[in-house]
C-alpha cells in the first residue's frame, strides 16, 4: 500500500509539470509512465524470486547433507570425527562400519576419547605417535595391527586429517580406517606362490643344466670307452701290459659315467603332477604374480581370455613357469624400446582339442640369425642369461603334449605361443 | 658268428664316436659304415646283406626317430639300436615301441653293444628272408593277366568260385579255369598257400 501512495504522488507531480510544458504531449507521458511501471513491477517480481531462491537453496543443502551422510554410512571404511577442541579427543561421530569394524557399540564410542579404543594390547609407541601428530595439527597415515573389542586381531590402514574453520583453527579431526586383513593375506599368498615358482624354476634350471652337461660329457666318454676296447681287441694276446693300461682307462671311463648317472638321478626332474586346470585362471594368477614387476618397468599387460574354454590336464606350477618365462622374456625385449609398453596375453581355442596361449610383445623382435637356436640349451642373447629358460619351457610344453613356437609380428615385436591338448598328453 | 656277410651302420653327429665305434666293430670283424647325419645314411646305396643300424637319437635336422620313419619310406629295412646321452625311461619306451632292438645309454661297453648287434643281425636275417619272399611273390604276380589278377584278389578275400562267377557275371567254368592258372603261375599248391601269399604282400588287409 505504501508503495502505491508514493507512486501516485510522484505521478501527480509529473502531471503538473507536463501540463505546464505542453498539453499535446499526453501520449508521451503515458508511454513514460507505462515504462516506469514496468520497471517497478520487474523490481517487485525480482524480490519475490529471491525469496523463492533462498528456500530452494536450503532444500538443496539439506539434500546434499542427506546424500553425504548416506554415503558415509554405506561405505565399508570406518569413518569417525574427533572434537579437536577437547584435550581428550572425544569422538563425536562414527559411521556404522566403524562400529562393525571395531566391535564397539555406539554408546561405547560416541563422546569417549578416541585413544581409549586402542585398549591394552595396542602398540603404545604407535598410539603415542598418533597423539603427537594430532597435537601438532598434522595428518597421520599408517598401517597397524589392531584389536577388536573381542580381542580379534585385524590389520588397519588408518588416515587422520585435521579439519579447520574459516579462520584456520583446527576444530575437528576426521579419520578413515580400512580393514586390510584380507588384502594382506592375499599379498602373502601371492608372495608364497612367487617363491614356490622361483624355487621350482631354480631347481628346474639346475636339473636341465646337469642333464645337458651330462650329455656333453657322455659323448667323449663313449668315444674313449670304444677306443680303449677296440685297442684291447686289436692287441689280442700281445702286449699284456698295454692291455692292462687300456683296462684302467676303461675302468675310469665307467667310473666317470657312474658319477654322471648318479648326479642325474639326484636331480631328476620332478614328474609333473597333472590336475584339471582352467587355463584362464592360471593365466590370471600368473599375471597377478608378475604384476609388480610389470608396473615397475612402466609396462602394461593386457589379457584377452577366450570364453568357454575347456579345462585342460596339466601341471599348474610348470605351466605357470612357462608363462612367467615367456612374459619376462617379452619384458626384457621391450626394456630398451621406450615407446613400447604393451604386452598381450591371449588364450583361445585353436581347434576342438587344442588350447592356444599367446604372449605378444612390442619389443625388439627375434633377430633372424637367432631363430634356429632359440630353443637350444645354453643359447642366450642376454649378457647374464644361462640359455635355459626357453629350452625348459619347450620341454615342459612337450611333456604336456603341446608345442612351443615363436614368430616375429608383422609390425613389431614377437609372439611366443604354445598349445596344450584338451585331453592331456596321451603318453601320460 | 658269421660276420663277413654283415654290415653295421653307425649314425652319430659326433665324429669321434663314429671313429671309435668304427674301430671297435671293425676289430670285431664287422664291415662298418659311419655317417654323421641322417641324410648321408639315406642316400647310401644299401647292399643286400644282413645289417643293423646304431643310431643316435639327437641328430641335427633329422633326429633318430624321424630317420626311423624315413627309412620305411625309402624301403631300407634294417633293425635299429638306439644310443643316447640323454637316456630317460619315456624315451626308451618310445624307441622300443617303435620297433628298436635295444636302447643303450651312453657310454656303453663293448659287451653290451655286441650283444645288441647279435640280436639285431638275427632279426635282420628274418627280415631279409621275408623281403626276398615278398619280392618273389610280387614277381609272380606280375605274370598274371588282368583277369587272373582280379580272380586272385577275390580268392584272397576268401570268396568261393560260384560267388566270384556271379559277381563277375561269367560262368563257373570260366572262373575255375582262371583260378587254375592263378595257382599255377603263383606256384601255390593249395588255396591256403595262395591266401598266405596274398597276406605276405599285404593284399588281404588292404581289401577288407
Amino acid at each position: 500500500m505504501k508503495k502505491k501512495t508514493i507512486l501516485s504522488q510522484k505521478n501527480k507531480a509529473k502531471d503538473l509539470s507536463l501540463k505546464k510544458k505542453t498539453q499535446n504531449n499526453l501520449a508521451e507521458t503515458v508511454r513514460l509512465q507505462t515504462d516506469e511501471l514496468k520497471i517497478r513491477e520487474g523490481q517487485l517480481r525480482q524480490g519475490a524470486d529471491r525469496e523463492k531462491l533462498g528456500a530452494d537453496r536450503e532444500k538443496l543443502a539439506e539434500e546434499q547433507i542427506h546424500i553425504r551422510t548416506k554415503a558415509m554410512e554405506s561405505t565399508a571404511d570406518g569413518i569417525f570425527i574427533i572434537d579437536a577442541k577437547k584435550s581428550d579427543f572425544p569422538i563425536i561421530y562414527a559411521n556404522s562400519s566403524f562400529f562393525s569394524l571395531t566391535g564397539y557399540s555406539r554408546s561405547e564410542v560416541i563422546g569417549k576419547s578416541y585413544f581409549l579404543l586402542y585398549g591394552f594390547n595396542a602398540n603404545l609407541r604407535i598410539v603415542e605417535e598418533i597423539k603427537q601428530t594430532l597435537r601438532l595439527g598434522k595428518s597421520f597415515h599408517g598401517e597397524m595391527l589392531r584389536f577388536k573389542k573381542n580381542g580379534e586381531k585385524y590389520w588397519c590402514l588408518l588416515r587422520i586429517a585435521p579439519v579447520r574453520n574459516v579462520k584456520g583453527v583446527i576444530t575437528h579431526y576426521v579419520g578413515i580406517k580400512t580393514d586390510t586383513t584380507l588384502m594382506k593375506q592375499r599379498d602373502a599368498e601371492i608372495q608364497e606362490q612367487r617363491e614356490e615358482l622361483l624355487h621350482v624354476t631354480r631347481v628346474g634350471k639346475l636339473a636341465e643344466f646337469v642333464s645337458s652337461l651330462a650329455h656333453e660329457i657322455s659323448q667323449p666318454l663313449t668315444a674313449i670307452l670304444s677306443y680303449a676296447q677296440a685297442g684291447q681287441r686289436l692287441l689280442k694276446d700281445r702286449e699284456p701290459q698295454l692291455k692292462e693300461i687300456l683296462q684302467y682307462i676303461i675302468n675310469d671311463d665307467q667310473r666317470a659315467a657312474e658319477v654322471i648317472r648318479r648326479l642325474r638321478s639326484l636331480l631328476k626332474k620332478n614328474k609333473p603332477t597333472f590336475e584339471t586346470l582352467d587355463i584362464n585362471a592360471l593365466t590370471n594368477d600368473t599375471a597377478t604374480l608378475i604384476m609388480p614387476h610389470i608396473t615397475a618397468k612402466n609396462k602394461v599387460i593386457k589379457l584377452e581370455l577366450g570364453e568357454n574354454l575347456p579345462m585342460i590336464q596339466g601341471d599348474r606350477i610348470q605351466l605357470q613357469q612357462v608363462l612367467l618365462n615367456l612374459i619376462s622374456n617379452s619384458l626384457e625385449a621391450m626394456e630398451d624400446e621406450k615407446d613400447s609398453s604393451d604386452l598381450l596375453i591371449r588364450t583361445s581355442l585353436k581347434n576342438a582339442d587344442t588350447i592356444m596361449v599367446e604372449v605378444k610383445d612390442s619389443g625388439c623382435g627375434i633377430p633372424e640369425e637367432n631363430k634356429p637356436k632359440l630353443f637350444s640349451h645354453f643359447f642366450t642373447s642376454k649378457p647374464d642369461g644361462l640359455g635355459m629358460g626357453l629350452s625348459i619351457s619347450r620341454s615342459i610344453v612337450e611333456a604336456h603334449g603341446g608345442h612351443l613356437e615363436a614368430e616375429n609380428n608383422p609390425d613389431r615385436g614377437a609372439t611366443f605361443y604354445f598349445t596344450i591338448p584338451v585331453h592331456g598328453n596321451i603318453n601320460q | 658268428m658269421s660276420t663277413n656277410a654283415a654290415i653295421i651302420y653307425v649314425v652319430d653327429d659326433d665324429v669321434s664316436i663314429c671313429r671309435a665305434l668304427g674301430l671297435l666293430l671293425k676289430s670285431n670283424g664287422f664291415r662298418v659304415e659311419t655317417f654323421t647325419n641322417a641324410q648321408g645314411f639315406l642316400s647310401f646305396k644299401h647292399p643286400k646283406l644282413q645289417s643293423c643300424l646304431i643310431l643316435d637319437i639327437r641328430l641335427p635336422n633329422i633326429n633318430g626317430f624321424a630317420l626311423q620313419a624315413l627309412m620305411a619310406q625309402h624301403g631300407i629295412i634294417t633293425p635299429i639300436i638306439f644310443i643316447t646321452g640323454y637316456g630317460d625311461i619315456p624315451m626308451s619306451v618310445k624307441a622300443m615301441q617303435a620297433g628298436a632292438i635295444d636302447f643303450l645309454p651312453k657310454p656303453f661297453t663293448e659287451k653290451k653293444i655286441l650283444h645288441a648287434i647279435t640280436l639285431a643281425l638275427s632279426k635282420s636275417k628274418v627280415l631279409n628272408k621275408e623281403q626276398t619272399e615278398v619280392l618273389k611273390i610280387k614277381q609272380r604276380m606280375n605274370t598274371l593277366s588282368p583277369r587272373e589278377l582280379e580272380v586272385f584278389h577275390f580268392v584272397a578275400q576268401g570268396m568261393m568260385n560260384k560267388n566270384i562267377a556271379s559277381k563277375r557275371g561269367t560262368s563257373l567254368q570260366t572262373i575255375k579255369v582262371h583260378r587254375g592258372r592263378v595257382m599255377q603261375k603263383m606256384q601255390a599248391k593249395t588255396a591256403t598257400e595262395l591266401i598266405d601269399f596274398a597276406k605276405k604282400v599285404g593284399l588281404t588287409s588292404s581289401q577288407v
